[in-house]
């Protein structure tokens, strides 16, 4: 006798709960219920909370929540299906991107890559001071042997950053025109935000083939793609209204207020959002090693699963030296843009 | 008005029965508004805001209208409606006979490029493009190609007095000076009208005073059609050849300066130009005789000169008198005693009279 099977005689769904009953198979609660005898009955709650399982005990056409957990299992895989023809095609250039970057970087030799990287430092920077860091990092990430797992991180941000900006600096000019779009917009960029990093690995994986590297490509983009929207939303809502309006008494397009005023003035703001977006696909990385992203983080990996604490610790210290550079790079970058108008605001 | 009918005939920008009320559903509003309902009412009463009521005015061609009012009288709003940066409730707005309110998206744009521009209260010039760019920018919307938008744009921004200041930043410029590339921007783009709104009122007055100068040597040469915007009654006296004051949304008087000071409409007028420099906005021409004196003649003086200028010329003698001169030709005479009487506002005279006959005379604040 279950507590809740007066309420469903009440109703007059006895024959519908009787009818449609069928026994699944046990659960682990059931099962240590039997295996201590009739006394787990005695010890059941006097009031159970009217949960899906407390329900299924007294009607059994109530679904019980580990089969809705395996209905929602299966929902995901009939979709699967279709979801992975109309998102293979358009998700493989990611994939092609991230592996030609990958090879690109590696067999470029190091005597050639590493003047390279230098000379990009110093033309987004101009900063003696930057390009010193730079150096000096690179120099002692070669010195312990770590230079070709940093390249691989490195390749796989600058992929991930450029796809994000690309995407994401049009979606927050969207959004900024729009303030519908905005407030659609607005809770799903929170979700990717407040999402746990692991948790965007769950469905990719069951989507996209371990194999391929467009499946960390994704889950990187989706976290790393959130501060570069909202931020360039924001800049181009904080343009001063005052510059707007002698933009439209100028008689300007749309077209020519958003490049010539808009953008330019918003733009301290989304290199600040880039620079944000920098440092979080360089955190997804690393855990993004867990799905077969190759570089820093797969040593960190190495380092945790088997122990390894020398391992885990000098790559550990070697993604701290990375983020360092970045920061500072973007952050230079995005000091000289402001300094172009210091006070201008 | 009395001459409405001739003024139609040269204006330039005609405004008919423009209203504009803020909120949720203004047309429905507009009922309330055209029986005479209060801006306090409505606002209680509907939740509305009464921004214009009923504005009637016209711009001649080559004139400076100056909008006057307080803050909140609606000045800034109803400038705004000339190029539709504010969209009217009701009414009509005539440019050179073409009604701005049925003009669709391009045909605004163009109103916008080629009939009128605007210099704006805090500058608003672009903080990331220099001097240069800036005083283009209106020929560089247009299209109009490199070479002859930076010629055009340094002739102006000489003009203004900013030669060696084009590859400058706005930033690195004072107040005054980024001011004037407002003015050589809106002049670069050699439109007939010009907006000023509030143009000059977020400088100290030294500058507020030179810039006057320079707009007033500028139109000499120049005779656009402006519409400018202010708060304050000096400067809208030194400039205006057509003065408007707004008080809450409705026009209270409109004329010329010196006849609003010399007849003012109400209280509310009285009160407001009673501390006005009376020499300096009073001309010649509005207290001459027609008919001569036959007194004995002490010199020629133009007809547009103020009584500012009278006073120093004859050094202050009240026994002169005057031949007034119009393009060459005698038009009256000035007796300087009916000078010193014009100086004195109505509102001072009538208490002056009702104490006997201490005369007051406030002549010059």
């Amino acid at each position: 006798m279950a507590f809740y099977d007066s309420l469903f005689d009440h109703l007059g769904l006895r024959d519908w709960c009787d009818g449609a009953k069928q026994e699944g198979p046990m659960s682990m609660a059931e099962l240590l219920a039997k295996a201590k005898g009739n006394q787990a009955a005695e010890d059941a709650e006097s009031f159970p909370f009217p949960s899906l399982d407390a329900l299924h005990e007294a009607c059994g056409a109530m679904p019980r929540t580990r089969e809705m957990t395996v209905g929602l299992e299966r929902l995901f895989l009939d979709v699967k299906d279709g979801l992975k023809v109309v998102l293979d095609p358009i998700t493989q250039p990611l994939s092609w991107m991230l592996d030609g970057a990958l090879w690109l970087f590696a067999s470029v030799p190091w005597w050639v890559l590493l003047p390279i990287l230098l000379m990009m430092c110093w033309t987004v920077t101009r900063n003696v001071r930057v390009a010193l860091l730079v150096t000096f990092s690179f120099v002692l990430l070669g010195f312990i042997d770590h230079l070709d797992s940093a390249v691989q991180t490195l390749s796989i941000i600058f992929v991930c950053t450029t796809i994000s900006v690309v995407l994401g600096v049009p979606i927050g000019i969207a959004m900024s025109k729009s303030d519908r779009l905005q407030k659609t917009t607005l809770p799903i960029l929170d979700l990717l935000q407040t999402l746990p990093s692991f948790v965007y690995l769950i469905p990719l994986i069951f989507l996209f083939s371990v194999t391929e590297s467009k499946l960390y490509g994704i889950a990187i983009i989706l976290y790393a793609i959130v501060p570069v929207i909202r931020l360039t939303d924001l800049g181009i809502r904080l343009v001063d209204r005052d510059v707007i309006e002698a933009a439209d008494a100028f008689g300007m397009t749309g077209r020519q207020k958003l490049i010539g005023v808009e953008i330019p003035l918003a733009l301290p703001n989304i290199m600040a959002g880039i620079n944000q977006t920098i440092m979080m696909s360089l955190a997804m990385v690393v855990i993004a090693s867990l799905v077969s992203a190759p570089g820093l983080g797969v040593l960190v990996l190495r380092g945790i699963r088997n122990l390894e604490l020398g391992v885990g610790l000098v790559a550990g210290l070697g993604i701290v030296l990375l983020a360092v550079v970045l920061d500072r790079v973007s952050k230079a970058a995005l000091d000289r843009i402001d300094k172009s108008k210091a006070g201008g605001l | 008005m009395t001459e409405k009918s001739a003024a139609n005939l040269n204006s330039q920008i005609r405004i008919q029965g423009l209203h504009k009320i803020f909120g949720p559903q203004p047309e429905l509003m507009l009922e309330h508004v055209r029986n005479g309902i209060g801006k306090q009412e409505l606002l209680a009463d509907y939740g509305h805001v009464l921004g214009l009521r009923d504005i009637n005015v016209n711009m001649r061609a080559g004139e400076i209208t100056v909008i006057m009012g307080l803050s909140g009288s609606g000045k800034s709003t109803l400038v705004r409606h000339l190029n539709r940066l504010v969209e009217p409730t009701d009414g009509e707005i005539l440019v050179d006979d073409e009604d701005v309110m049925k003009l669709d998206e391009e045909g605004l744009r163009e109103l916008r490029r080629r009939k009128m521009t605007m210099v704006f209260q805090r500058f608003a010039l672009l903080p990331h493009r220099s001097v240069l760019e800036n005083a283009a920018i209106s020929l560089e919307v247009r299209g109009q190609d490199v070479s002859q938008r930076v010629d055009e744009a340094q002739r102006w921004l000489a003009r203004v007095g900013l030669e060696g200041y084009e590859a400058s930043y706005p930033h690195q410029l004072s107040g005054g000076m980024q001011q004037r590339v407002g003015i050589a921007r809106a002049l670069a783009a050699n439109t007939d009208i010009m907006l000023m709104d509030e143009a000059f009122s977020a400088l100290d007055p030294l500058i507020r005073t030179d810039m006057q100068d320079l707009l007033m040597e500028l139109q000499s040469e120049l005779h656009k059609t402006i519409v400018f915007i202010t708060h304050d009654l000096d400067e809208a006296m030194k400039l205006a050849d057509h003065l408007v004051i707004l008080n809450e949304g409705e026009i209270v008087q409109q004329d010329e300066p010196q006849r609003i000071l010399m007849n003012p409409a109400d209280g509310y007028i009285e009160d407001f130009v009673s501390d006005i420099n009376r020499a300096r906005v009073i001309r010649v021409r509005s207290v001459m005789r027609r008919d001569s004196t036959g007194r004995e003649i002490a010199g020629e003086v133009d007809h547009n000169d103020t009584l500012e200028s009278m006073i120093a010329l004859s050094g202050g003698d009240t026994n002169h008198n005057y031949r007034v001169m119009r393009d060459g030709n005698a038009v009256g005479e000035l007796d300087m005693r009916d000078l010193v009487k014009a100086l004195t506002p109505s509102v001072v005279a009538r208490s002056a009279g009702g104490r006997g006959q201490s005369h007051t005379i406030r002549a010059g604040s």
